[in-house]
């Protein structure tokens, strides 16, 4: 008897010993699972979600790759297809398919630069790194693993390869239910203009120009909407209230802690400056993006042909892609530049919207191959290594006898000591006061 | 004996903790992205049936996809008179309008159906219908005399008053028709994604262009006509949703720009009753 009641103390015990145990593991559980947080903290904005829902579009039309590439008779081309947009049936694939997991393949420099001439592979590139994390949900630990480009084979479905140009790590993707013939059967048909080579710069491989190439000089209809139609977007339409500065500048105010500045009814241009101040509590790249898409959904600008294009510690940028250009607004702004310090968020944008494409009218316009651009860049000073990216713009110009419309003339810009300008720019530029803090940089 | 009370005490509080915890764990979204918006889909699902809104059942939330399209003006339909062998023509080139009466008499007898293979037929004739074969019929606009075929193109069919063909019927004959023709259209810029059907419908609801006590009949991603510049006519892909009011049964014809969500009020002018 006495054995039996010992006995059943000691079960008693254990089992609370376990109870106990097991309410400690599942309170660690939750309170080291960020996906929850992330979850309550969205749930509290629930004003976020309604702009989010009202008149925007999914995710993947904003981050969406911008370039792809293929190869024909073993030389590497950028593809295009008037008819079929690559990039966009690349991304339609992808909302289809699940990603089962992702492993690391390799991380050397000399098995990425063989994928990248490997003519077995289609590639897709983003303008700039991204997270995984920003499209899937395979592991709920945190992921800031980060990719720019994609690597299609031409005859298998269940994998997918991802790299980083910055580090040269290799992913392999598992995938289930992915189909990417057709993606395939229209890289097989795509124009094979552009002869391109991938060259390593500071930030990772851009595609060179092999020979002077003619570009497509495209025109829009452009509208803007008013200042208060701002206001109403990011302050609200209560407690508003407005100030103007001696120099006549404009800016509305919402509690001190929001506000806009509108540009000058006087001055021809069209630059918006809103300040949020808030502490910062981004943690992950995949905070900063998923927050940089609330703020572009909220301004609301037209949206069509509005990509990501550019991140870098503290800001992402987004601009209009027109025929697979990225296009500069005024001299080299882009449409969007959304800021995180630590104490507030800032976004800078532009209020013109290509709102109405004009059919093209056979006007073109000549660039010289990357390479004597390089030369000449080299010529005036600026070196190799201190040239982070080189791509074809859009200029926007505006048309001399129609208001509102302006023709996209295609340039080249380059992006160098951190800052976005047209390569005639720096051509006219005095690089000796860029030079010195550069140096200095541990980036 | 009050030890094991306590142990008890602890165990039953324990497990109470451990169950709380797991319930949480499991109700913790998995999604991030997706289960705030399915909440809000579901209150304006839940107000438009408040306001009396009946919606087809299956509408999707899926995107879709579009050009921007351009036709070249021109006066297509004037070239073609020649050819008509079969129709006496009567061009007004102000509008582009062709109309024409068959020289001699068709006749149409017999079920809908049978009158329409008639039709079609005789509008697929390039004596009887310069580019007939480019027209569909569009039963939504049609009324009990008049077939509507609207102007179809690879990228998808076009609806504008500027790109139809009218069939009037009478007396069992065909009676006359009335045609305007776009011309041949091709894409302005890459394919581009659009706004899913279901979108349309919540931009419409929020934008107060469903009233309520209606029922959305048909939704459909077609063309309509955005502007005419340089000589072109822009076209782009839009949504088009017949709404039905439920009193006068009166068939309203609204569009919505799949691009941009915003609804297209110009050209609205087909007030469809049947």
């Amino acid at each position: 008897m006495k054995f039996k009641s010992k006995f059943s103390d000691l079960i008693l015990l254990i089992v609370t010993a376990i109870a106990i145990i097991v309410s400690i593991v599942l309170w660690i559980f939750i309170m080291t699972n960020d996906q929850r947080f992330s979850q309550i903290n969205q749930a509290n904005n629930s004003s976020r979600d309604q702009i989010k829902n009202r008149n925007t579009k999914s995710l993947y039309d904003l981050y969406i790759p911008t370039s792809s590439y293929g190869f024909k008779d073993g030389e590497l081309y950028r593809l295009y297809d008037s008819k079929n947009n690559l990039s966009f049936e690349f991304s339609k694939d992808m909302q289809k398919l699940k990603v089962t997991s992702i492993k690391l393949k390799s991380s050397s420099q000399s098995s990425y630069e063989a994928l990248l001439k490997n003519d077995n592979y289609i590639q897709l590139t983003y303008p700039d790194q991204i997270t995984f994390n920003l499209f899937t949900d395979v592991s709920v630990k945190k992921d800031n693993r980060q990719f720019n480009r994609i690597f299609i084979s031409l005859d298998n479905n269940n994998t997918m390869l991802v790299g980083n140009d910055k580090n040269y790590k290799l992913y392999q993707l598992n995938l289930k239910d992915a189909n990417f013939d057709r993606l395939r059967s229209y890289a097989k048909n795509a124009h094979y203009k552009s002869q391109v080579e991938f060259i390593r710069l500071k930030s990772g491989y851009t595609a060179f120009y092999k020979h002077n190439e003619k570009w497509n000089v495209y025109s829009y209809l452009t509208n803007r909407q008013t200042d208060s139609y701002f206001v109403a977007r990011l302050l609200g339409t209560s407690g508003v209230t407005s100030r103007t500065s001696k120099k006549g500048h404009t800016t509305y105010v919402l509690n001190y802690y929001t506000r806009l500045k509108v540009p000058k009814t006087a001055e021809n241009n069209n630059d918006y400056f809103y300040t949020h101040y808030e502490k910062n509590h981004y943690t992950t790249p995949t905070d900063r993006f998923l927050d940089s898409i609330y703020y572009v959904h909220r301004i609301g600008l037209m949206e069509q042909d509005l990509r990501f294009f550019d991140a870098d510690d503290s800001s992402i940028k987004y601009t209009n892609y027109v025929e697979g250009t990225p296009v500069f607004l005024n001299q080299h702004d882009v449409q969007i530049n959304t800021n995180f310090t630590s104490d507030a968020i800032t976004v800078d944008f532009n209020s013109t919207n290509l709102q109405i494409p004009i059919p093209f009218d056979g006007q073109t316009t000549t660039l010289e191959s990357t390479n004597d651009l390089m030369q000449k860049l080299k010529n005036h000073g600026m070196h190799e290594d201190e040239i982070d990216e080189i791509v074809v713009g859009s200029k926007v110009e505006k048309d001399g006898i129609h208001s509102n419309l302006v023709n996209l003339v295609p340039t080249y810009y380059v992006k160098a000591y951190g800052e976005w300008k047209s390569a005639k720019e720096w051509l006219q530029q005095d690089l000796s006061a860029y030079q010195v803090p550069v140096n200095q940089e541990s980036r | 004996m009050d030890h094991k009370r306590i142990e008890w005490l602890f165990l039953i509080v324990f497990l109470l903790i451990d169950i709380y915890l797991g319930v949480e764990i499991l109700r913790s979204p998995v999604n991030l992205s997706n289960s705030n918006a399915n909440t809000a889909n579901t209150n304006i699902r839940t107000e438009m049936k408040a306001d009396g809104i009946d919606l087809p059942n299956n509408i999707s939330k899926t995107q879709s996809s579009g050009y921007y399209l351009a036709a070249k003006n021109n006066d297509y339909l004037n070239k073609k008179i020649s050819t008509l062998s079969q129709v006496n023509v009567n061009y007004s080139k102000g509008n582009n309008l062709l109309t024409a009466t068959p020289k001699n008499a068709i006749e149409v007898k017999g079920t809908r159906d049978e009158i329409l293979n008639k039709i079609i037929k005789f509008k697929n004739d390039p004596r009887n219908v310069p580019f007939g074969k480019e027209y569909k019929y569009e039963p939504t606009m049609s009324g009990d005399n008049n077939y509507i075929f609207v102007q179809s193109s690879e990228y998808g069919n076009i609806y504008d008053t500027n790109a139809q063909l009218i069939v009037n019927v009478k007396n069992n004959m065909i009676d006359n028709y009335a045609l305007t023709y776009l011309g041949p259209v091709s894409p302005v810029r890459e394919l581009q994604s659009t706004i899913s059907p279901w979108h349309a419908i919540k931009a419409m609801y929020t934008d107060r262009e469903l009233s309520n006590n209606s029922r959305v009949i048909k939704i459909k991603l077609s063309y309509s006509k955005l502007i005419e510049v340089r000589g072109s006519t822009i076209l782009l892909p839009s949504w088009l949703v017949w709404v039905e009011n439920k009193t006068t049964k009166n068939i309203t014809l609204k569009r919505v720009n799949a691009f941009t969500s915003q609804i297209i009020q110009t050209n609205t002018a087909y007030n469809v009753e049947k």
